[in-house]
């Protein structure tokens, strides 16, 4: 079995018109044991970005505390925001510094760029590649279902609750067949002045 | 081959530890206390590596004492939590890992009753009821079909003593002696069952 | 044996370098039988040639993790500087940080000097790098430039070995680029030709090697006529494989979800503070001005 998963989880982060969606599964498993459902891995960072991480639960708990003290850190350095692009740009330096000795995560990063008010979706691999997408990415242990259901649902231009349907579908249908992750799914919808955050109902075995 | 169980109630939690020591296939003694309590109202059930489980355990809680003597100041269960967490997630990228599984029930002032899930790779989760060991597998079913948010103490009780029935009935392996601890508004108590 | 007097957990990201914290840990868990995982690969076709007064570069735009594909449109054609370029295959992550890493230190060396680099001077940083990491910073380079000794190219192992090469091709699609490359090159192509000759290896490459594929990206840096470095960046010049547009779409109607909680955190009252602070803070230096007005959030442009 490999390491990714252990814990089991499923994320995906979509572009809409002016918004961005995170949406991820809540449960907390351990070696296919049931722990939790309603296990944080979607994180706001501030008011423009969001990170989902998916993999090892003991990573995403040690890299949040990293980076919420380094944006932290930043915000007190520059009286402002980090950027969606600067923060993932962050995200990425602290994975490849562990080229060679990795955390067990799968970053998915989104928000509204500060400036230009433009969404920003990106993801990772293990260690810090950056892929940018202008429609969609996703993390966990269903990756390939994921991607299925996103390149059939995805549309440009949804509005934000429109969004909110084709994420939340895309999910619930993913997880469906995968036995590592499901048990509840929390949806994000962030636009320039609010943040909608919906759990929804999912089938729970 | 441990056993600890664990759950939140209206303004309590309830954690049992089973007392068995042994190894291989000799058992030591049946009194042994898998717990050690981190402050006034916060316990600690631990599980795992013979020798590493007393040593970290006790590790924890002096540091939790020495904290709350230098502050003046009880860290939060979930600081505590946190606390813990950190030590096991750096212990776990040394040389000699620890190899300790826990469970940390305890009662804040201003959150209530809270237990906190914690395994030997620092996966911290903040949980209404659960447990450690191979009995998870059968107490976890028991106590998802039974287990109600606002159980009284006298229904807790009650669940936990048919969680604790199912272990010995079915697992193979003998636990006749349990250590129940009770944390609730008034501190940590042992109670009889 | 660990205890709380080890070193806080998130190492000082300052000094550079890699950190290996959890090189214990991930030893110890591979032990335990828990595989570690794929990072993402360009499975790829790079390319370049020489041609009269110039090099041209070329990629395809596939990424991919294992056999899913990661990435339909990424770019593999990093800027080194101003005049030179370089392809790069291999783990994603490695081509794209040492690539990174070789900018900076460029731009530093010419900074210090006052003068333009030379290829080499990108060659030698890159192949002493991935020398000194024995291969495992696992990238595959076609680097490309134009500086005072004329137009230059080279390939990149990823172990350092170098090759200086009229036309080279590196990644999972390199034999079918070659093929085009050993059948049509010829030496002072104009730059049409080039272009063409280098798009159809990278062609090859999309359509015969299952690693590559999407778009072609081509890159020129190439002498002018009055003797200046010109570089012309061609993203997705050619796009041979669109998504066809669906007839119909699948549209979840609004409500299809079974919403359980729902919860909306505005952000306005953020701007509103903001915005009154500001406002006072300036009336301060201007004793006559009016006083601010307490209603109506200015929209915040503070930058």
């Amino acid at each position: 079995m490999s390491i990714m998963s252990y814990n089991g989880s499923a994320m995906l982060a979509m572009v809409g018109r002016d918004c961005v969606a995170i949406a991820s599964d809540t449960q907390l498993s351990a070696n296919g044991q049931m722990i939790s459902t309603d296990f944080q891995r979607v994180h706001m960072v501030n008011n423009n970005v969001m990170i989902g991480m998916s993999g090892l639960a003991t990573d995403v708990q040690t890299l949040w505390a990293d980076f919420r003290a380094r944006t932290k850190m930043y915000k007190l350095r520059e009286e402002r925001d980090i950027s969606p692009r600067a923060f993932a740009h962050m995200v990425s330096s602290a994975l490849y510094q562990r080229r060679f000795g990795p955390y067990f995560i799968e970053p998915v990063i989104a928000g509204i760029d500060p400036d230009t008010k433009k969404p920003y979706v990106c993801s990772t691999d293990i260690i810090g590649c950056i892929e940018k997408s202008p429609n969609f990415v996703v993390a966990g242990t269903c990756t390939e279902n994921l991607y299925g259901m996103c390149e059939t649902l995805f549309r440009p231009d949804m509005d934000a609750d429109d969004l909110f349907e084709t994420v939340a579908q895309a999910l619930v249908n993913a997880f469906d067949r995968d036995a590592y992750s499901g048990q509840g799914a929390i949806v994000h919808i962030l636009t320039p002045t609010e943040l909608i955050t919906r759990t929804i109902k999912t089938r729970t075995d | 081959m441990e056993t600890l169980i664990s759950l939140t109630g209206k303004d309590y939690v309830l954690t049992a530890s089973d007392m068995t020591a042994a190894r291989s296939i000799l058992v030591f003694k049946v009194n042994e206390d898998k717990t050690r309590d981190l402050s006034p109202h916060i316990t600690m059930a631990f599980c795992g590596e013979s020798g590493d489980t007393v040593q970290f355990a006790e590790f924890i809680q002096k540091n939790i004492r020495l904290y709350a003597i230098r502050n003046n100041f009880e860290l939060s269960p979930k600081a505590a939590a946190n606390y813990v967490r950190t030590q096991l997630a750096e212990s776990l990228r040394s040389r000699s890992p620890y190899a300790v599984n826990v469970l940390i029930a305890g009662f804040d002032e201003h959150e209530g009753p809270e237990l906190y899930w914690l395994d030997y790779l620092g996966t911290l989760c903040k949980i209404p009821f659960g447990a450690h060991g191979f009995a998870s597998n059968f107490v976890l079913s028991t106590l998802d079909n039974a287990y109600l948010p606002d159980m009284d103490l006298e229904q807790g009780i009650a669940l936990l003593k048919s969680a604790i029935k199912v272990v010995q009935q079915r697992m193979l392996i003998s636990q006749p002696n349990f250590q129940i601890k009770l944390v609730n508004k008034d501190g940590v108590s042992v109670i009889d069952i | 044996m660990s205890n709380a007097n080890n070193t806080p957990l998130p190492a000082p990201a300052s000094y550079g370098g890699f950190t290996f914290e959890n090189t214990h840990r991930n030893a110890l868990l591979t032990r335990m039988g828990y595989d570690a995982p794929n990072a993402t690969k360009t499975g790829t076709t790079i390319a370049g040639i020489v041609f009269k007064g110039g090099v041209m570069l070329g990629a395809d735009t596939r990424s991919t993790s294992g056999s899913i594909v990661a990435d339909k449109n990424c770019e593999k054609i990093h800027r080194i500087s101003s005049n030179i370029f370089c392809c790069g295959a291999g783990t994603a992550a490695d081509t794209e940080n040492v690539t990174g890493m070789v900018e900076a230190k460029l731009r530093l060396h010419e900074l210090k000097t006052g003068r333009k680099a030379r290829v080499v001077n990108a060659l030698t940083l890159l192949k002493q790098h991935l020398f000194r990491y024995q291969g495992h910073v696992s990238a595959a380079l076609v680097l490309g430039g134009v500086d005072h000794t004329g137009p230059r190219l080279h390939t990149v192992a990823p172990h350092g070995s170098t090759d200086t090469l009229p036309y080279v091709t590196m990644g999972s699609g390199s034999l079918a680029a070659m093929s085009i490359f050993e059948s049509r090159w010829k030496p002072d192509m104009s730059f049409d030709e080039a272009a063409q000759l280098v798009g159809d290896s990278i062609r090859a490459g999309i359509f015969h090697d299952l690693g590559s594929g999407s778009n072609v990206d081509l890159t020129a840096i190439y002498l002018q006529e009055d003797g200046t470095v010109a570089v012309k960046i061609m993203r997705n010049i050619d796009c041979p494989n669109p998504k066809p547009a669906p007839v119909l779409n699948y549209k979840y109607p609004t409500g299809t979800t079974a919403v359980l909680t729902k919860e909306v955190k505005p952000f306005s009252q953020l701007a509103e503070v903001t915005a009154i602070s500001r406002t006072i803070f300036e009336n301060n230096e201007d004793d006559d001005a009016a006083p601010p007005a307490a209603s109506a959030p200015v929209p915040m442009d503070i930058n």
